[in-house]
């Protein structure tokens, strides 16, 4: 089914690099795509324009998946994720924060003020929401409340930003795949081949953790540290995907309740999250960069539009079931 | 069922707290509301002295450009405070009461964001700039957004989990705000009307006739006045009540027709502002106990005060700028909220 949702993602992926108002043969989008010279419009449409977008998206998707789904599994409830809980919003406000200090605004800059903000809203989370130990429901209040904070400290720092690039300044907040360029794909593999393989290796160690610390101890884990780790990687990834598109909201908390229910596992899937992820960013990027024509919304908007009701389909129907 | 109480209070304390008069702490809260506008209308960007705003407000003299800026933008901001403050405060309070979620306020359900979505789409759609317009569409962005929010959370029986009421309305408050942003994006000039209001602010943007403030305010506190009776019999349970001779539902409904109003006034003059709500009656809750009546008339009068304080600190942490009201009671809420999150008991039944 993993490898299902893997095709899936590869059709959706050359089906958006081929649609857009110009028209470009399958072909020549297929070689443009992967970088050969074709001779015709499909080097610039495909190779500078869309490429590095879709590509960015994918990217992007599959690192948040893979947060979501780390945060997921430790936190053991389908409503944990980098956005809701204020990590996102911890790693757009360092992002921003390195913007209006350095006024430097490439992807390699952003990256560790991005890191460092999602770690340091993680670690207001994980301080705010324990009782000795970290309690679920306790940690969505005080992620809430990061995040409120955190979004506060954007808006006001864009507030400072000249007012030249307000338009721009808007769509970070919400989250942009527009004008990504090859540097951002190439942050964004690098970052997926470092992060991914992790957060698989980690993945079969809290599905045990699942099922209990203390089984999980007795078979040889530590469940202090393996959440730690996890958690940290899953900050780290959210960080690098808000350095490389701003906050995109939902994919995190999105793409592994979807995988799981698709795949039918009792457990959460990193893989087939972070393909799934990778999905529905790049069917969120053609719906921005299709949908309205001219009118070009930011993807972030469109994720929200869409996540944002999922997420309250998933309350609706968890009643009184998460605690 | 899971509930979320504050940390047990000594039946010691209780016990002196009710014989305690309660007219001092409103002396009190009166008092602190004059030194909040006093200091509105002082600080700023310029600091004006004491005696030139007595001046301007009492003997008007037009070539002064102080005493001009005193009337002109302060005393008009300083009066949108104290109506948006005072009913954000009422409204949070008659929420966490009806819900009996120490988790509510109208900023954090999306309210304001469904009032604020109806106005804007007002704006682009409709092209309804005036203020009375905008009330309008307030009052129902509101109303629908209060609906939707409890249905999501559970029926405001009290019988929903305080935590999913909160994440219903953080989802809620997402999807309202995209739809918000991009109906704004699409709109470059009224992104930029708009741009200061979207992030709450107390500058005066359009025309208020005060007469409606007025009459919109008195409805809601009268409302609120009526019911206040039969909110503390809800407290017992609807069957209680019921027996005592209250009608659970109408009360309900008046406190949502409450609400509406209220978030609604606050959204169309000062924008979606989160927190004041949620703030403000847990520190009156301190002091007025379970005393429902008090807690509604002190949470005015410090509402406003409030919100007129997080307004000067704005605009003297960023002189000649100013940080809007929204952020600065976003950043004060955000670190209230982060808070409880650590002192609230819970109980798992």
């Amino acid at each position: 089914m993993t490898l299902v949702i893997g095709a899936a993602t590869l059709v959706l992926v050359v089906f958006s690099l081929w649609t857009g108002t110009v028209s470009v043969t399958l072909p020549d989008t297929l070689r443009a795509a992967v970088g050969l010279h074709t001779g015709t419009a499909a080097d610039f449409i495909v190779g500078q324009l869309r490429a590095p977008r879709v590509y960015t998206a994918a990217l992007v998707g599959a690192l948040l998946a893979a947060s979501g789904a780390l945060m997921q599994s430790i936190a053991r409830n389908p409503l944990a994720s980098p956005d809701l809980l204020g990590i996102s919003a911890g790693a757009t406000a360092g992002a921003v924060g390195c913007i209006f200090v350095t006024q430097n605004t490439s992807s390699l800059a952003l990256a560790p003020w991005a890191i460092l903000g999602a770690l340091v809203a993680a670690v207001l989370v994980i301080v705010l929401g324990s009782r000795g130990r970290l309690e679920p429901f306790r940690m969505i209040i005080a992620g809430i409340g990061v995040n409120f904070v955190g979004t506060a400290v954007v808006t006001l720092i864009l507030t400072k930003i000249p007012d030249n690039i307000v338009p721009q300044a808007y769509a970070w907040i919400v989250g942009s795949t527009n004008s990504r360029t090859w540097e951002h794909v190439r942050i964004g593999a690098i970052a997926c081949l470092v992060i991914v393989p992790i957060a698989l290796m980690l993945a079969r160690g809290l599905r045990v953790l699942e099922m209990g610390d203390d089984l999980a101890a007795g078979l040889g884990l530590r469940p202090g540290r393996l959440r730690f780790v996890a958690l940290t990687v899953s900050a780290v990834a959210a960080g690098l995907a808000a350095a490389l598109v701003g906050p995109i909201a939902f994919i995190a908390l999105v793409a592994p309740a979807i995988a799981r229910r698709v795949t039918r596992s009792p457990g959460i899937s990193v893989a087939a999250s972070v393909l799934m992820g990778a999905a529905l960013t790049v069917f969120a990027d053609l719906a921005a960069r299709e949908l309205l024509g001219s009118a070009q919304l930011p993807v972030g908007l469109y994720t929200s539009l869409i996540g944002g009701p999922y997420l309250i389909y998933l309350i609706v129907r968890s009643k009184g079931a998460f605690e | 069922m899971t509930t979320l109480e504050r940390e047990p209070v000594r039946l010691g304390a209780t016990a002196r707290r009710g014989a305690r008069s309660m007219t001092p702490w409103l002396v009190a809260a009166l008092a602190l509301l004059v030194v909040a506008v006093i200091l509105s209308l002082c600080l700023g960007a310029r600091a004006i002295p004491l005696g030139t705003v007595w001046d301007a407000l009492v003997h008007y003299d037009p070539s002064n450009a102080e005493q001009g800026v005193v009337r002109e933008s302060r005393v008009v901001r300083t009066i949108i405070g104290i109506v948006a403050g005072a009913a954000l405060a009422l409204a949070g309070a008659l929420t966490q009461t009806v819900t009996r979620n120490p988790l509510a306020d109208p900023g954090l359900l999306g309210i304001n964001a469904g009032s604020a979505l109806a106005i804007v789409v007002g704006i682009t759609a409709f092209g309804i700039r005036g203020f009375g317009g905008q009330l309008w569409l307030a009052f129902l962005g509101a109303a629908l957004a209060g609906v939707a929010v409890f249905a999501i959370g559970g029926r405001g029986a009290g019988m929903s989990s305080p935590v999913r009421l909160a994440l219903g309305g953080a989802a809620l408050t997402a999807v309202l705000g995209s739809a918000t942003t991009a109906l704004l994006l699409l709109n470059p000039d009224a992104l930029s009307a708009f741009r200061h209001w979207l992030a709450g602010s107390l500058i005066a943007r359009a025309q208020a006739p005060l007469g409606t403030l007025a009459a919109v305010g008195l409805v809601a506190v009268v409302l609120t006045a009526l019911i206040t009776r039969s909110l503390s019999a809800l407290a017992l349970g609807d069957d209680s009540a019921a027996a005592l001779g209250t009608h659970p539902g109408v009360t309900r409904a008046a406190v949502l027709v409450a609400v509406t109003l209220l978030a609604g006034l606050a959204t169309a003059l000062a924008g979606p502002i989160a927190f004041i709500g949620l703030a403000v009656p847990h520190l009156v809750r301190g002091i007025a106990g379970a005393r429902l009546g008090w807690l509604f008339a002190l949470s005015l009068p410090v509402g406003a005060a409030v919100i007129l304080l997080c307004d000067v600190a704005g605009r003297l942490v960023a002189r000649p700028g100013e940080v809007a009201v929204g952020v600065t009671t976003a950043l004060l809420g955000g670190a209230v909220l982060a808070l409880m999150a650590r002192r609230l008991t819970v109980v798992t039944l």
